[in-house]
């Protein structure tokens, strides 16, 4: 077998930015002395772009996804009473993709529920706040364990931010951009880009980057600030900005909010506001900005 | 006891199922041929994974999962039918499927994007069904390596190399929509 039939696989791994180190180096030294590797990966890439441009292949009908609504509503009306468990599984479902959900509570219950909740929202000023806010800070962290658990795979792997911020150009109705990648001294690395995925945040596409550090998995939850309320916590000042410090289900959340973008940065980094921001910015320029 | 249930899962499978429904279609379509086929095909496949997600593993992945329920739901069908009399040969037709579009792009845009989504369909469904299926899952479901070997029952070279063929294969029928920065400056100089 010649070397450029060796390569063959290392073509379809480039496409997929998988090739990373050495593997990489000799691969892109091989392109460097072989034209014919060389119009190989130009066609491949050509052949991936007109592939992209045809995405969706097929649009998956409206009545087709209604019918699979009213199907998981129908199996949640099916379920035991007495398996309160799989009921709660079964109305989460039956939400999607749609309002499908009829209540599974009695209408004097509900009434007296929703009077209780006028009342609060009306006579306890920024509560309407609270609970928006809340809702964002409980989507990211139910997002982050999913992730950290390994069961909400990345999408895009990549310690570039110029490789994530472009994988995200045209999949969110914002704009995602990265920091550019600063030269960070070997073992001076406190945390690095993982990857990347796109995630629904109340129906709409909302954008997940994955850190890590040599113990910890770190997640920032992106989405755009007209669907989200960041406040709560306790309030930390840098510079412009203002950060939200909160707890919740065993992880720490830091929310903000800049440049019409809400940030929920998620993680098991435990201490004070201050230190946790200063386990990734204590080599940074800003660290005075945050230490303050 | 909810202990038997891993947190999050149920999230997990409500968001999946946003993200991979028209892929999950697609290969539907690409499997069957025939839309009222390849609705079955998805609502079945949901019906199924809704009903069995009390059974995921925590480390379970949910769309090479979900994919997996459809191509087995498929491959019985097939069996099915193999054992039954065929009665009718159907043409394939897909006119009655929804045509993809993006509501922001201008109508020349759309005529194009219109255009080359057929004429990758054409290509596509002229592969073998082997090739097709790796195809349809790795560009249109997004499926990484492993999730194919997965999906496909088979180890990861072999996804590779199938992968390999089937590009080559379509790069072949695509030829003439394909420009690559080669042949556009050889193309520039005549």
């Amino acid at each position: 077998m010649s070397h450029c039939e060796e390569l063959a696989g290392d073509i379809l791994l480039c496409l997929d930015n998988a090739l990373t180190g050495q593997e990489l180096e000799d691969f892109r030294a091989h392109l460097a002395v072989c034209a014919n590797c060389w119009e190989r990966l130009e066609e491949e890439l050509a052949l991936s772009s007109l592939l992209r441009k045809a995405r969706p292949l097929y649009l998956a009908p409206q009545p087709l996804r209604a019918r699979v609504a009213a199907a998981a509503e129908q199996i949640s009306a099916r379920a035991p009473l007495s398996d309160r468990s799989g009921r709660t599984r079964m109305q989460k479902l039956s939400r999607w993709p749609g309002d499908f959900t009829r209540p599974a509570l009695s209408w004097k219950l509900l009434a007296a529920i929703t009077l209780v909740l006028i009342l609060t929202l009306v006579f306890i000023p920024g509560a309407l706040q609270r609970v928006r806010a809340k809702d964002y800070v409980e989507a990211a962290t139910a997002i982050h364990r999913t992730y950290r658990d390994g069961t909400l795979p990345l999408q895009c792997r990549s310690r570039s931010s110029e490789v994530v911020t472009d994988w995200f150009a045209g999949k969110t109705s914002f704009h995602v951009q990265l920091p550019t990648s600063k030269f960070v001294p070997k073992g001076k690395t406190v945390y690095w880009l993982t990857g990347a995925r796109l995630v629904s945040y109340k129906g709409k596409p909302a954008a997940l980057v994955a850190y890590e550090t040599p113990t910890e998995k770190i997640s920032l939850l992106v989405a755009s600030e007209k669907s989200v309320v960041v406040a709560g916590g306790e309030e930390v000042r840098s510079g412009n900005l203002t950060f939200h410090y909160q707890s919740e289900a065993n992880f720490e959340v830091i929310t903000w909010t800049n440049h019409g973008l809400a940030y929920a940065l998620v993680s098991s980094l435990a201490g004070s506001p201050q230190h946790s921001c200063l386990v990734c910015h204590q080599n940074m320029a800003d660290q005075k900005l945050v230490e303050h | 006891m909810d202990v038997i249930f891993p947190s999050g899962n149920r999230y997990i499978l409500s968001q999946t199922l946003d993200e991979v429904f028209d892929g999950l279609y697609g290969y539907a379509m690409v499997l069957s041929r025939d839309p009222t086929e390849a609705e079955d095909l998805v609502q079945e496949t949901c019906v199924r994974a809704i009903q069995a997600i009390e059974n995921l593993r925590p480390d379970g992945n949910v769309k090479s999962w979900l994919f997996t329920i459809l191509r087995n739901i498929w491959l019985n069908q097939l069996r099915q039918q193999r054992t039954a009399p065929k009665m009718v040969e159907l043409d394939v037709d897909e006119s009655s499927a929804d045509i993809a579009v993006e509501p922001s792009k201008d109508p020349h845009a759309l005529y194009v994007s219109k255009v080359e989504r057929e004429q990758v369909r054409e290509a596509i469904q002229q592969l073998s069904e082997e090739f097709r299926e790796i195809i349809v899952l790795r560009e249109y479901g997004e499926l990484s390596y492993q999730e194919l070997a997965s999906v496909l029952g088979c180890p990861a070279g072999t996804v590779m190399s199938r992968l390999g063929r089937a590009r080559s294969k379509l790069r072949s029928l695509l030829s003439g929509s394909l420009y690559t920065p080669d042949r556009q400056a050889k193309g520039a100089a005549e």
